[in-house]
């Protein structure tokens, strides 16, 4: 009987937790989601359409936002795996300067890292003047581009790439990849069929744990980017704060829940396959 | 614990049954005057927004009338103070405060559910003397009888006049030679009853679809990459760096701006600007409007007002301040941004506010621009 009762006590303060601040906030959400009227008489009455209006009307911002976030992953991977690799196996006895170089910016508040990027990126910024001079500022100005809107999320999430790859090289057996050598394997047969699975679990965690945050940022694109620009989270700030229509900002919150959710379990479902493969390997 | 558990999930349905069917409507109810009670005393609440007066009045106020004074500054935008208040004075209560400041809109929209005390005029002989005529009659408040003038300002143009000397009108912005250095505030009732003035339509009469007409206006400025991006007050740094050379932005924000660079410059709109105030309020269940009165009668005496004005730099509501400031303080008082001339405002509109279900469509429709 102890036994069972354990894990229940265990459960306790973090299931309570979850239930106070949110299951309860969500159902509440929820309700308020399904309200209809105008701004000063909301009222509850199973208001469906806030979820179909929330779909049509901003699904550019939706489509945008998921191209912006996958952009933001994709490119924090490229640099953050190479990063990671560099500091697990070669950095020696540099490897805790270059993790704290990794986590310093956070030290600072997201808000003025991001609107540090307005002053890298303004308009008469020798970095504007390189990339104009490259042609890769084709509309003479790289602030108010959907460019500058991924490169911030891209650096703003990139520690969140890092560290759970990090974590998953660094505990890798240095033996199995001297085996692997042993065995004939070129060094590039030995990264892909020893290492690179190895550490497969830090690569899913990673692409989600800026994935994620990523969709339903607003901050960069508000401060970074133009009316063409803007993303779901930018839409659902607005309705909330500006508009006051909080049924419409509550249904298209559950749709962005929703919609990563099953972005997320279809991701898990392919890659995270992989991931297990390589903890099988081990 | 799991009876633990099953009480907190019982406790937490409780709760959530109690928090339902929580929604009535003001409508068109006639609001009450408020009950005077002898002269000012005990305590006063007061909320506004942030820097929006010197640090002597309120003591001043105090040691003249003994009324103490909670001067909160907890408005930072009416749609998010709203918000906060909005469950309260749906009971009848003001969260213990005897004074809001919001503009003119909200104080309109806070009015039509109810939620605000018509003012007993018998104790504010300052305000029914010394407010300005152009502010004494406006639509949504034709007598004030609910609304008093904290300060006004002005919604215009301010240029970078080394980058966009041209630049002179509204419809100025929409200039291709400018694309992509424009911003444009992302305030419905700021930018776009301006850009109606740029297609020839007067905003104080405006209906839904001249609003939707300056709407699609803006909608293709932006699409076209003209509009480089809507701000809140921060198009400052992007006049500053260069980012944009000309902006819709307000007149306090100008002044401050004006004297930090030199190259920038509030240009007055051909077209004219929108004027607006926010305006003191007595909410419903306000505990003491007695002294609420008192303090919206203080300010009102124009020497009190001119110690506010000097410090504040927005357009003052009340007359016979110009004098004092004068000799206090020449340079406040010369300037054109704080003590307009009536020529100088001619062509400017009172900030128009749509509401119901018109101003949810014209929301819907602009934030479908703002957001692309």
């Amino acid at each position: 009987m102890r036994r069972r009762v354990a894990p229940y006590f265990l459960l306790g303060p973090g299931a309570a937790w979850l239930l106070l601040f949110f299951v309860i906030p969500l159902y509440y959400l929820a309700k308020l989601s399904l309200n209809a009227g105008v701004f000063g008489s909301y009222e509850f009455s199973w208001h469906w359409e806030n979820y179909s209006d929330a779909l049509q009307l901003y699904d550019t911002q939706f489509v945008r936002s998921f191209v912006y976030a996958g952009l933001a992953t994709l490119f924090a991977l490229l640099l953050a795996y190479p990063l990671a690799y560099t500091i697990a196996f070669k950095a020696g006895r540099w490897r805790n300067v270059f993790l704290f170089a990794v986590v310093a910016p956070f030290f600072t508040t997201y808000l003025i890292r991001t609107l540090a990027w307005e002053t890298i990126l303004s308009d008469q910024s020798p970095v504007v003047s390189v990339l104009d001079f490259l042609g890769l500022a084709p509309e003479g100005h790289v602030l108010a581009t959907g460019g500058a809107v991924v490169a911030g999320l891209t650096y703003n999430f990139l520690p969140f790439m890092v560290l759970p790859i990090y974590a998953s090289l660094e505990r890798i057996d240095a033996r199995l990849i001297e085996a692997g050598k042993d065995l004939y394997a070129s060094a590039t047969q030995t990264f892909l069929r020893v290492t690179l699975p190895l550490s497969a679990p830090g690569v899913v965690a990673g692409t989600l744990l800026t994935f994620i945050p990523a969709s339903g940022d607003y901050v960069n694109a508000q401060f970074l980017g133009s009316a063409s620009n803007q993303m779901i989270g930018n839409v659902i700030q607005s309705l909330y704060l500006k508009q006051s229509d909080y049924p419409a900002a509550a249904a298209l919150s559950f749709v962005l829940m929703a919609a990563i959710l099953v972005l997320v379990l279809i991701y898990i479902r392919f890659a995270g396959s992989e991931a297990l493969m390589g903890e099988e390997a081990v | 614990m799991l009876a633990v558990l099953i009480a907190i999930a019982a406790l937490t349905l409780g709760l959530v049954a109690c928090g339902g069917g929580d929604s009535i409507n003001g409508g068109d109810t006639e609001s009450e005057e408020v009950k005077l009670e002898g002269k000012a005393s005990g305590d006063l609440t007061i909320s506004n927004w942030p820097l929006y007066i010197d640090k002597q009045t309120v003591p001043d106020f105090e040691k003249e009338t003994g009324v103490s004074v909670k001067y909160i500054e907890d408005v930072n935008a009416n749609e998010e103070f709203f918000a906060k208040m909005d469950p309260l004075l749906k009971q009848g209560e003001s969260g213990g405060r005897s004074l809001f400041v919001v503009t003119d809109w909200m104080a309109n929209k806070m009015h039509e559910l109810g939620y605000l005390q018509n003012f007993d005029k018998s104790a504010l002989p300052n305000f029914e003397k010394n407010l300005v005529a152009n502010l004494r009659e406006p639509a949504y408040d034709p007598k004030r009888e609910f609304s008093a003038p904290w300060q006004s300002g002005m919604t215009g143009i301010i240029v970078r006049k080394d980058l966009a000397p041209d630049v002179k009108s509204i419809c100025d912005l929409f200039d291709p030679q400018y694309k992509g250095k424009v911003e444009m505030l992302n305030e419905l009732r700021d930018t776009v009853p301006l850009v109606m003035k740029c297609l020839g339509i007067d905003p104080t009469n405006a209906s839904e679809e001249d609003w939707l007409k300056a709407i699609d206006k803006i909608e293709s400025a932006a699409n076209s990459g003209q509009i480089r991006r809507f701000t809140g007050n921060d198009y400052g740094g992007d006049l500053t760096s260069g980012n944009a050379v000309a902006v819709i932005g307000w007149s306090g924000d100008a002044v401050q701006l004006q004297a930090d660079n030199p190259n920038i410059e509030w240009r007055m709109p051909t077209e004219g600007c929108i004027l607006w105030s926010d305006n003191m309020v007595i909410p419903v269940g306000a505990p003491n409007p007695t002294a609420a009165e008192a303090f919206m009668n203080y300010v009102y005496d124009p020497k009190n007002q001119a110690q506010i004005e000097a410090y504040v730099n927005y357009v003052s509501p009340v007359e016979n301040v110009k004098p004092i400031l004068l000799k206090e303080e020449p340079e406040v008082a010369k300037n054109q941004l704080i003590f307009p001339d009536q020529s100088f405002t001619k062509n400017c509109t009172i900030q128009p506010s749509p509401t119901g279900e018109e101003e949810q469509n014209l929301n819907r429709a602009f934030n479908a621009v703002l957001n692309g």
